[in-house]
């Protein structure tokens, strides 16, 4: 025999930190259970394989672009679109691979036909919960950190701050927490894995893709229509309704979070002249994104454990 | 039985006119259980006599529409925390995870149960060697033979000690030979003390380890009590063989004045000896008066036993079969 992780050695004492992640039995076993075999390896050689290559036709086209069309070659250019490109790419994984990973944390139990066994352990349904969805976001925040050489890249060419790269991950760790957290809410309300994907997948796409849409004929449609004629006070009003839709969606506030920084050099507060001259405080669009994501993943947290604990009728 | 001395209560598991609807189909209807300390109680009746709905709701997981039911003295819709801590439920399916293996499957329900994590290895492994898979403690748990998943299933469910274990069809779907070794277990656990109530549409199962017993039908107890209570309810005339080496019919006529005698049957004679049969309700004292009142008038008695119906006629006599 070789090796096997599978041997219990007498449990060695273990920092408090590492405890509090193999108090929940949940999380255990979900990890041991992702890690066994070669499933996990296959996912992340795929994940950082498609990255890569996306990377390269990134650096391909836009050196390429600046070399001929341009007299001089603006290196920091090529960074800043590489690393926008890779966390554009990595933004769309993330939405596609963390609604995988918890559609079916509820309705897997279901089916597997151990839900009820576990019902009626003394294993609370929060920590059922907050186990399913802490395994599913660690096997997320491997794939992020992973990416982290590939998004360096950028590093070379310079063009890109440190403060970018902290604010991208934070971006992409919203959405996947709060993405996981969905997942597990609509696998609590479904009977199959397969009803719950889909559901997940619509309100993920809904947000990332549809909204932007929406919003984007909105704008259209405005710009069409008022023609400029509007009291400051509703052009105010509007501009505050239309930044908060905005920041519902993680990459149009990733774009203008950077905009702010490149333009008005700021994390926090600046300033917008309204057309009429007026100047209204604005804040930079991951801090309300960052405040909506927390409070709809604790919202969906709360509704799943509510489910959860319900005892049928 | 190991029924424990001075204990609080008498009955372990208690209910009272349960009742569960789902919608107009009525499940459980009026059901009024009694489990004491210690026993190895068969809760037996056709498939869908309402057994499983019974169990759901003892082992919390589905409310009753009305009536009580309280397990090691808790109510199982105002405490079920504390009946969760007191029972071992074991439903009737096997609930398998894939990409888990046999220790991790104990050692994953001990931690639900709050083991803490330093007790658990030597757990599990006393719980495989109670159930003898300790040679498959590193396979995967979904390689596992029907039986041997059905013994892990057991060992799961001792694995917070508890005082009582709910089964649902233990037995079911099972080779004869993986049958008797969960038998065999069941007594062992009931010799560890713990009570045992489980359930099964084949009396054969049962009758042979069980101390009391509980007959369902269409929702509603048709008997309830210990075996042997079970057998005088339901078949209250016992059957006496009598061969008699003559006088048959003066046998007959004598027999017939003796009180609770509520019928004589003449049987094919034997090697030119007389058979007869007599239907009899009453006690064993009663059965003595029957042999004596023979003796009395010097009929020659050649043997004189009295038949033991098994259960399975007072199976079939008490489930009419309304539930095909």
């Amino acid at each position: 025999m070789s090796a096997d992780v599978g041997v219990t050695p007498p449990a060695p004492a273990r920092p408090r930190l590492l405890h509090g992640l193999t108090d929940n039995p949940v999380i255990l076993k979900e990890l041991r259970g992702r890690m066994r075999g070669a499933r996990a390896f296959v996912v992340m050689t795929i994940y950082l394989l498609l990255l890569g290559a996306f990377t390269a036709l990134v650096y391909v086209a836009v050196a390429e672009s600046t070399l001929t069309v341009g007299a001089q070659v603006n290196v920091g250019e090529i960074g800043r679109t590489l690393f926008t490109g890779v966390v554009g790419i990595e933004m769309m994984l993330v939405a596609f691979i963390a609604p995988a990973f918890t559609a079916g944390a509820i309705s897997g139990e279901r089916e597997h036909q151990t839900y009820d066994l576990l019902r009626t352990t003394l294993l609370a349904p929060s920590r059922l919960v907050l186990g399913k969805l802490l395994s599913a976001l660690l096997y997320v925040l491997l794939l992020l950190l992973a990416a982290i050489p590939l998004q360096s890249i950028a590093f070379f060419f310079g063009g890109v701050a440190e403060t970018e790269v902290i604010l991208a991950f934070l971006i992409l760790f919203m959405t996947a927490l709060l993405f996981c957290t969905m997942g597990i809410y609509f696998s609590s309300r479904t009977k199959r894995t397969m009803s719950a994907s889909v559901l997940t997948y619509s309100v993920a796409s809904f947000i990332t893709f549809g909204l932007p849409l929406i919003l984007g004929s909105i704008v259209l449609v405005l710009g069409i229509t008022s023609g400029g004629a509007v009291p400051s006070s509703s052009e105010a009003l509007l501009v505050y309704l239309f930044g908060f839709l905005l920041c519902t969606n993680p990459a149009v506030t990733a774009v203008l979070t950077q905009y702010v920084l490149l333009n008005e050099h700021t994390l926090g507060f600046f300033s917008y002249t309204l057309s009429g001259g007026e100047t209204i405080p604005l804040i930079s669009p991951w801090i309300p994104f960052v405040l909506i994501y927390a409070g709809l993943t604790v919202l969906f947290f709360v509704l799943s454990v509510r489910r959860v604990r319900m005892i049928e009728n | 039985m190991t029924v424990g001395a001075g204990t609080a209560e008498e009955f372990i598991i208690e209910t009272d006119n349960l009742v569960k609807t789902y919608g107009k189909l009525t499940a459980v209807n009026g059901v009024s259980l009694r489990v004491p300390r210690g026993a190895i109680y068969g809760f037996v009746g056709p498939n869908g006599a309402g057994k499983t709905t019974t169990m759901r709701i003892l082992t919390t997981l589905i409310t009753p529409t009305s009536g009580t039911a309280t397990v090691a003295g808790y109510s199982v819709t105002q405490n079920p925390r504390e009946v969760r801590r007191a029972i071992g439920y074991m439903p009737d399916f096997f609930g398998v995870y894939d990409d888990m293996k046999v220790w991790e499957y104990l050692d994953f329900f001990a931690a639900c149960y709050e083991i803490p994590e330093r007790e658990r290895p030597a757990l599990v492994n006393d719980l495989l060697a109670l159930v003898d898979l300790s040679h498959r403690r590193d396979d995967m748990v979904e390689k596992l033979s029907r039986g041997m998943k059905q013994r892990l299933s057991l060992a799961r469910t001792l694995a917070h000690d508890p005082e009582v274990l709910i089964l649902d069809e233990p037995a079911s779907g099972l080779d004869p030979r993986a049958r008797i070794e969960i038998r065999e277990l069941l007594v062992e656990m009931a010799r560890m003390g713990k009570t045992i109530f489980f359930s099964s549409h084949i009396l054969a199962d049962v009758a042979e380890i069980c101390t009391h017993l509980g007959i369902i039908e269409s929702g509603q107890m048709v008997a309830q009590g210990t075996v042997s209570e079970i057998r005088q309810q339901l078949l209250p005339t016992r059957e006496i063989i009598i061969t008699l080496l003559n006088r048959t019919e003066e046998a007959k006529e004598t027999l017939m004045k003796v009180e609770g005698v509520t019928g004589v049957t003449d049987l094919p004679t034997e090697q030119g000896r007389g058979r007869i049969r007599v239907d009899f309700s009453g006690s064993d004292e009663a059965v003595s008066q029957l042999l004596l009142a023979l003796s009395s008038q010097s009929i020659p008695v050649v043997s004189f036993s009295e038949e033991t119906r098994d259960l399975e006629s007072v199976f079939m006599r008490a489930t009419k079969g309304i539930v095909s």
